[in-house]
């Protein structure tokens, strides 16, 4: 077994352990379900550690970790999975992640059993899409985070829960309804069939323009939901809100980059000329998303709505980034993602903090507590700062070369999405002001600071902030000659941005 | 000692870390002398390498780097980038913020959260440094950003209080907003020349236009200036700064009087290489310095806030040092931005040393404070010349160095700067005569008032000292002209790889055009300039003794009373920041707007509206289902079953019947058959 499977089946071999201990007995669940993505977290770093990024010069290199065994032979589908520089840094993210909120879901006291049960099966279903290198396996994978996210929303959730998990599940469904049909186009299309993402990068010459278009559509109904990317992000507001804490996290700082990976692996490497097709449009998107969702956010009231529109605005910048489709783009686009997931995991981690002490979230409610509880402050300062994307934080560097590689392609929407930037901070440090500064309000003249299991949460989020953005290489060696290599793989195409 | 520049902006960062996280909070904490320590240090390097400069004794531009992070083909790279302006301003920032570290001790005796501010300082003083050696302008505007930050939390310091909460996020949304000016810049600036690095920059521009070309120099300085506009609050974006003053008072005598405020004047020497390919930027430069100085210099005139009014001279000394930028007066931009440090630190500082004792920032209660105060008094006289630009004090030199470069440029350009001089003798004048003179404005808080301890005192008179000589020196001895030269900056041999070919380009270009300006120059006669200056000084001061001098100020109030409407306008500071609250409130409104359309339109329609409408379509089928589909197969049971009902009639068993049957159906037949 490769390292990616082990990686993967990880969090299953936890769940089913996890099935098999009585359900009074909660320490030991919650134990083996922290142990479990500690498990995952260290294989992945295993492999992140195995891993050679190679250099620009040599143009890259092939798929590492590669294990290919047949499945269904009938249908010529296989189990393949293989990471490069783009998937290897979004498997360590969700290991990394699925980690701290595990550690912060200890404080989770109803129906234990049954939530690290939904919750190791959805990172397995998440790594699994990242690893997969086979259309079928990618897809059950896909699907298989739909179904413990859809518990985890609707049981633990908030007082609209039901709604909120049934509204993300049909959505998502009926986005990736259209992708299993594009996954079957290609499959009837291709000669002879395959479901092998590796075999169907190579074919794509082999697909008419007009072919490409319309399987490319039926991709992006299904990633477009997940990005989220206007008009399919009304679903995340709802389902960020409604989710209990670590559920918001796995969701903002994981699932979303599912679909901006899918765009970059699938749309962008087999269907080049449908991509190509609608950049004109995705560039318009991309601008709604930055502008539009940092205005929404600007108009909530509700600390974790003003997030999860956060989200939107940040995941903007990574279809801007796509749009240019140039090596500066894509490795701000990918960078941006890996950013993106720390600094609003962190993000929703503290508003949870809040939430669990004031039972409120409203920005109003509070006022003064930087007195009050300076570590809350400080790190919340720090990472809405960073989410405004100040230099020497994670954002910032990101955000930039998103920006730097779109600006030659797309002038104008560039210009505008720059004004994104700016009501970003202005709703960021109005929030600031509201809840950390000005008067004390004394009505929370008894709120405790965070204690230890918030802080081993939070903690690791902010120190990476820190170091990624003073030294992005970090990131950027992993990533940086699997995406200049993907930038340029279609030398001929792509003259709309060139 | 200069190739331990780059220890310079990194130490005072550290010291920042280690006391945020290791240091004890409290009035008692011991976290200060620290910051103080690594200050010092700071200030010998720096000192060191300024000396070293002056007296030519390295060779500058110092340039060295080393790669920061790649991304496809480009190489990002940290390093360090000292030429003239940087040595000076290296010294400048290190001297202010030890003599502003020092009088802290004694400003913020007894506060309580002593170890943040003393972090806050020092992490502000790294960036600033950072700012000021960085070689790459991506570098550069990450330091921009994080001076930003620290201002931020300066400003916000007593957070407690609603006006310094409001003030620190109107600074940063104020200056943010140029910033984007400044980001789209740094974007258009990297597509067309690939790179940050001010020395390959410095080398492609002084290529000529076919490698940087007009319309990108052009596009890029005015971009700057914008950026520039927001950090050295200029027209129209100097709002945040007279409310920055929430911030304690040696804060603002560090950032926003010494060092941060003039990071826009520094963006555009450091990239005067763009202004003086671009005629149009360089001309928006001259103007937008010019407007600033004159506009800001009139809202002091009425200001009563001893700190506002500081404020507005430092706007308009910004707009001052910008003007020289402006008219291709680098020196002199560069001298006046040196002496300013000097004597608006001072300015403050003795400000500082007021309020500290009086408890007030309104100079209405103050006044006569002569003798309480002799030290405070003796040294703010001093800053106080020097700013009205009494002869043989510092900024007599700068000031004359930029109507110098004025006149000869544009002759009405340099009526208004002079007016603006003469206003600005006044209204520091009028706040030195209420202040120090007069009567008490509050006989309480007079009985109260007492000088200030040492460790405020001894900064004050080192920052005096440096008013009244530095000028002389620097200009006397001619080393400044030799250390901010232009010409070095312009013919600079620029990228290292190609040094030759550099100065062989650019050194006949860069002659012509020097040789073109000289003949279109302006020439006054030797005694006008000199001579108007002096004029407006003197006038500027005794019009306020004759106004503010003696206690009740009369003849001001009536003045103020004839002209109310002027005053009025002025207080209002033009609608500026009127201005801007709109605009902050219809981004409110289309947040707001846009939400709804989010929630009741997309939302609520497009896409719940498929649930209402699949759910329809659901009752729809279950109708048909029922009525239709489940009718006809209950109909197919039905009529069979009542069929089934009404044939069974028939059968009865009666032998009878079945032959009437029978005999019926033969006669049928038989009929069927015959009538075929």
């Amino acid at each position: 077994m490769g390292i990616l499977s082990l990686t993967t089946f990880i969090p299953l071999l936890g769940a089913l352990i996890v099935l098999l201990i009585p359900k009074g007995q909660v320490k030991l669940i919650r134990g083996a379900a922290v142990l479990t993505t500690l498990a995952a977290l260290a294989a992945s770093l295993c492999a992140l550690n195995a891993f050679d990024p190679g250099t620009i010069a040599m143009d890259g290199l092939p798929m590492q970790f590669m294990e290919k065994y047949d499945w269904i032979p009938t249908f010529n589908i296989h189990y393949q999975m293989g990471a490069d520089g783009l998937s290897l840094p979004l498997i360590v993210l969700t290991t990394f992640l699925c980690f701290l909120a595990a550690v912060y879901s200890t404080s989770i006291t109803e129906r234990v059993k049954e939530f690290f049960f939904w919750y190791l099966l959805l990172e397995v279903g998440m790594l699994g899409v990242f690893c997969a290198l086979d259309m079928f396996l990618f897809y059950m994978f896909w699907e298989l985070t739909l179904v413990p996210m859809y518990f985890l929303i609707g049981v633990w959730g908030g007082p609209k829960k039901e709604f909120a998990a049934i509204k993300f599940f049909l959505f998502t469904l009926f986005g990736s309804v259209f992708m299993l049909l594009g996954i079957l186009a290609l499959y009837f299309q291709s000669n002879p069939h395959t479901f092998d993402m590796l075999e169907l990068m190579k074919a794509t010459g082999g697909f008419s323009r007009e072919f490409q278009i319309i399987v490319f559509m039926a991709f992006y109904l299904g990633l477009a939901v997940k990005v989220p990317a206007f008009p399919f992000h009304t679903w995340l507001p709802l389902a960020h809100v409604e989710a209990p804490t670590p559920v918001s996290v796995i969701l903002a700082g994981i699932l979303l980059k599912m679909g901006v990976y899918g765009l970059l692996r699938i749309s962008y490497s087999i269907l080049p000329a449908g991509y190509e097709w609608f950049l004109p449009y995705l560039i318009v998107i991309a601008f709604i998303n930055i502008v539009y969702g940092a205005l929404c956010a600007m108009a909530q009231t509700d600390m974790k709505k003003m997030v999860a529109y956060s989200s939107v605005n940040h995941m903007g910048y990574c279809l801007l980034g796509m749009a240019a489709v140039s090596s500066t783009g894509f490795n701000g686009a990918v960078l941006q993602m890996i950013n993106h997931g720390i600094i609003t995991a962190a993000l929703f981690f503290l508003v949870g903090v809040i939430y669990d002490r004031a039972h409120t979230r409203d920005i109003t409610a509070f006022g003064g507590l930087g007195a009050r509880v300076p570590v809350y402050a400080g790190l919340m300062a720090m990472t809405c700062f960073a989410s405004l994307g100040l230099p020497g934080l994670a954002g910032f560097i990101s955000e930039f070369l998103c920006f730097l590689g779109a600006f030659p392609a797309w002038k104008l929407y560039t210009v505008l999405s720059v004004s994104g930037i700016l009501v970003t901070a202005a709703f960021f440090l109005r929030m600031l002001q509201k809840v950390f500064l000005g008067p004390f309000n004394e009505k929370w003249k008894d709120l405790p600071d965070m204690n230890l299991r918030e802080l081993v949460a939070v903690a690791p989020l902010a120190g990476l902030m820190l170091l990624f953005g003073i030294w992005p290489r970090l990131v950027l060696d992993i990533m940086n000659p699997t995406l200049t290599v993907m930038a340029k793989m279609f030398p001929g195409m792509f003259a709309i941005v060139r | 000692m200069i190739e331990y520049a780059y220890l310079i902006p990194l130490l005072p960062l550290a010291a920042s870390a280690l006391i945020l996280f290791l240091g004890k909070e409290g009035e008692h904490s011991k976290m200060p002398y620290l910051g103080l320590a690594v200050m010092g240090a700071c200030l010998l390097v720096s000192t060191c390498i300024f000396a070293e400069s002056l007296l030519g004794s390295v060779d500058l531009p110092y340039y060295k780097t080393i790669p920061w992070f790649n991304f496809g083909q480009f190489e990002m790279t940290l390093g360090v980038l000292i030429d003239g302006p940087a040595a000076t301003l290296l010294f400048v920032v290190t001297l202010v913020s030890f003599l502003v570290q020092l009088y802290s001790l004694g400003y913020m005796h007894g506060e309580k959260r002593l170890k943040r501010y003393y972090a806050y300082l020092s992490l502000f003083t790294a960036a600033m440094l950072g700012l000021v050696v960085s070689s790459n302008l991506l570098v550069l505007f990450a330091c921009w950003e994080l001076v930003g930050l620290a201002s931020y939390l300066l400003i916000g310091f007593w957070f407690e209080k609603p006006g310094p909460a409001y003030a620190s996020k109107k600074a940063f949304m104020t200056t943010k907003l140029g910033d984007c000016g400044l980001y789209v810049g740094l974007l258009l600036l990297f597509a067309s020349q690939g790179t940050f690095d001010l020395q390959m920059l410095q080398y492609r521009a002084s290529l000529g236009p076919e490698y940087f070309p007009l319309e990108i120099a052009t596009a890029v300085g005015l971009l700057f200036l914008f950026g520039a506009a927001g950090k050295s609050a200029q027209v129209p974006l100097f709002i945040w700064l007279p409310d920055a003053m929430e911030g304690p008072t040696p804060v603002s005598a560090l950032i926003h009087a010494a060092t941060m405020v003039v990071a826009g004047v520094y963006l555009v020497a450091r990239t005067f290489f763009i202004y003086h390919a671009a005629p149009i930027a360089m001309g928006a430069v001259a103007w937008t310095g010019l407007i600033t100085a004159f506009m800001a210099a009139t809202m002091a005139l009425t200001a009563y806030d001893i700190k506002r009014v500081l404020a507005f001279s430092t706007v308009s000394q910004l707009g001052y040092m910008m003007l020289g930028l402006g008219v291709g007066g680098y020196n002199a931009g560069l001298f006046h931005l040196t002496t300013h440090a000097f004597f608006k630190a001072l300015l403050f500082l003795g400000a500082g040393s007021v309020i500290h004792a009086v408890h007030s920032n309104d100079m209405r209660d103050m006044g006569e404070l002569r003798h309480k105060m002799p030290v405070t008094a003796i040294t703010v006289g001093i800053a106080v010349m020097a700013i009205a630009g009494v002869p043989f004090l510092s900024g007599w030199y700068s000031k004359e160095a930029i109507l110098h470069h004025v006149y000869e440029h544009n002759p009405s350009m340099w009526v208004i700067a002079i007016i603006t001089a003469g206003m600005t003798a006044f209204y520091m004048s009028r706040m030195y005569w209420r202040v120090f003179f007069g009567k008490a404005g509050d006989s309480h808080k007079w009985e109260h008032a007492h000088e200030s301890p040492a460790t405020m005192t001894v900064p004050l008179g080192v920052l005096a000292f440096l008013s009244l000589v530095s000028g002389a020196f620097l200009e006397k001895s001619g080393m400044f002209h030799t250390l901010v030269n232009v010409d070095r900056l312009l013919a600079a041999p620029g990228s290292p790889e190609a040094a030759g070919l550099g100065t062989a380009h650019a050194a006949p270009a860069a002659g012509h055009g020097q040789a073109a300006a000289e003949a279109l120059a302006h020439h006054a006669p030797a005694w006008l300039l000199p001579g108007a200056a002096v004029l407006m000084a003197f006038g500027g001061i005794l019009l306020a003794w004759k106004l503010y001098g003696d206690g009740d100020h009369k003849l001001a109030a009536a003045i103020r009373e004839r002209f109310s409407w002027v005053a009025d306008i002025l207080e209002a500071r033009y609608r500026f920041d009127d201005f801007f609250l709109w605009l902050v409130d219809l981004s409110d409104r289309l947040a707001g707007a846009l939400f709804w359309f989010d929630a009741q339109i997309i939302d609520k329609i497009f896409i719940d509206g498929w649930a209402a409408v699949t759910r329809a379509l659901a009752w729809v089928s279950d109708f048909f289902d029922f009525r239709f589909v489940d009718g006809a197969v209950d109909g197919v049971g039905l009529i069979t079953q009542d069929g089934g009902r009404a044939l069974r009639k028939l059968v009865r068993g009666q032998t009878q019947e079945y032959l009437m049957y029978a005999a019926l159906s033969v006669a049928v037949l038989t009929v069927f058959v015959i009538t075929r």
